[in-house]
């Protein structure tokens, strides 16, 4: 599919098995994805679209394949099966990628990891700036000035020149976040990214994450945390045994899941 | 007095040798880490048998072998070019499996957060991966520094001008005793070694608190 024609949109191809029509433009269009381990699958025959400006949440037990799928999306992990669509480009699973292609979509996504990974031997600012410069080509200048406006809009501006080291776990995060905001994707995945966190900081990271949805970010985020689900999500799928089990507007899901699984996973959280 | 200073006028050639041995090392180490890192078998299986016999022989006999054994067919080295060349065989084998076991430490989270960013798989490695694997590497290194320092001695064997080649023979002529001169010699090398396990000590303790475990 070409760039135009992902813009043409409203009208899914008739390959696709998205089980819920797209309200608006379909950004990411995840058809028929498989990952396979061995024999097993990990995720197994998911399609998912997500509308530009939307916030999908992907929730379920651990193992169903949640963060397999995310990976999916930026080829970190390569799906057996199916095909991948970011921003027009896409990329069909077992025909041979170009290392363009690659670049294209991971250009088009921003990654935000459970461990954060930010480089240990360069400071925040050169973490946010560093990709800025050898991806996009900035300057220095230009590099570090984004960089700072980011910064400030995650609440690091006194960071800067601080080694990740000596940042709190939720700093971290926020700076990771800052770095992946930094090549101005179109959209942000977040894996797990406050599970590393206890509940205050990780609070720090999802007042961050609620400030980029409402500015219209299209983010997809696998994570536990419900209340955040509930009300910062567009849309929420339960995922179970690598298959997506269920999917809809979250506070419906929430309050009244049709799936025993899901029943029983909600049941597991509110009893905590 | 006299037989000090000679003895000491040999430190440059000891120190130029292990700089040179330990530069070759450094560099030739680069390409024979990567090759043994390759997913090519071609590739792979050669550098390990060029690292493994590298390390495998000991260093003397590696000199007697391009000093003695490359002279039958005709390659001839001064004393100095052979021992540079033996030491910087060894030095190049060693480090390779340094920078190895530097990337080895470094968390496969590290690749992934620069590839999710987009990084070519050049750019990746070059400012991400290998300033981190270095810093690990570094104490390996430095350990190797001071052995080589030490194993530049061995070049005596092959007549390099270097400082125990003058003590040893100062002893035999008997200008002084064997055991000051001796002793002279083994002093100057412990001053060189020891403040560079000091530096060295101090400086991965500073890196190893920017690296990724």
């Amino acid at each position: 599919m070409t760039h135009k024609d992902a813009e043409e949109t409203d009208v899914a191809p008739a390959s696709s098995v998205s089980p819920l029509p797209a309200r608006a433009d379909p950004i990411v269009r995840l058809t028929g994805i498989t990952k396979q381990y061995g024999r097993d699958a990990v995720v197994d025959g998911v399609s998912l679209e997500v509308a530009e400006g939307n916030v999908l949440a992907i929730v379920g037990p651990s193992g169903a394949g949640k963060s397999t799928l995310l990976r999916c999306v930026n080829l970190l992990e390569r799906p057996d099966h199916g095909r991948i669509e970011v921003h027009g480009h896409a990329v069909n699973a077992g025909e041979p990628t170009s290392e363009r292609q690659v670049a294209a979509l991971r250009r088009s996504t921003g990654m935000v990891f459970q461990s954060f990974n930010l480089f240990p031997h360069l400071t925040v600012l050169e973490n946010v700036s560093f990709a800025q410069r050898r991806v996009l080509g900035r300057s220095r200048q230009e590099a570090d000035s984004r960089s700072r406006e980011l910064l400030a809009r995650v609440g690091l501006s006194d960071k800067s020149d601080t080694y990740p080291q000596r940042c709190s776990g939720g700093q971290q995060q926020r700076a990771a976040i800052a770095r992946a905001l930094a090549l101005d994707p179109k959209v942000m995945l977040f894996d797990e990214p406050t599970s590393a966190l206890d509940p205050e900081l990780g609070l720090e990271v999802l007042t961050v994450m609620r400030e980029l949805a409402n500015d219209g970010m299209t983010m997809i985020v696998v994570s536990h945390e419900m209340h955040f689900a509930e009300s910062v999500a567009d849309e929420v799928a339960v995922m179970a045994d690598a298959k997506v089990i269920e999917q809809g507007d979250p506070k419906e899901i929430f309050k009244n899941p049709s799936h025993t699984r899901t029943r029983q996973f909600l049941r597991a959280i509110v009893e905590r | 007095m006299e037989t000090y200073w000679y003895i000491l006028a040999g430190l440059p050639t000891t120190l130029a040798l292990s700089v040179l041995a330990f530069a070759i090392g450094a560099v030739a180490g680069i390409p024979l880490m990567l090759a043994r890192r390759s997913s090519l078998l071609l590739l792979r299986a050669p550098a390990r048998v060029v690292i493994d016999l590298s390390r495998a022989i000991p260093p003397i006999v590696w000199l007697f072998i391009i000093f003695f054994g490359l002279a039958e067919t005709g390659l001839k080295f001064t004393p100095f070019q052979a021992a540079v060349i033996g030491l910087g065989v060894v030095s190049s084998a060693y480090l390779a499996e340094a920078y190895r076991g530097g990337l080895m430490a470094i968390d496969k989270l590290q690749w992934e957060a620069g590839h999710a960013l987009g990084l070519s798989q050049r750019d990746n490695f070059q400012y991400v991966l290998a300033p981190q694997a270095f810093r690990v590497a570094l104490p390996t290194m430095a350990t190797f520094a001071i052995a080589l320092l030490k194993d530049t001695s061995l070049t005596y064997t092959i007549g390099v001008n270097e400082i125990l080649f003058r003590a040893n023979s100062e002893a035999q002529v008997g200008s002084a005793s064997s055991l000051a001169i001796l002793a002279f010699a083994g002093a100057l090398y412990a001053l060189l070694s020891i403040p560079t396990a000091m530096v060295t000590r101090r400086l991965d303790a500073a890196m190893r608190s920017k690296v990724a475990q």
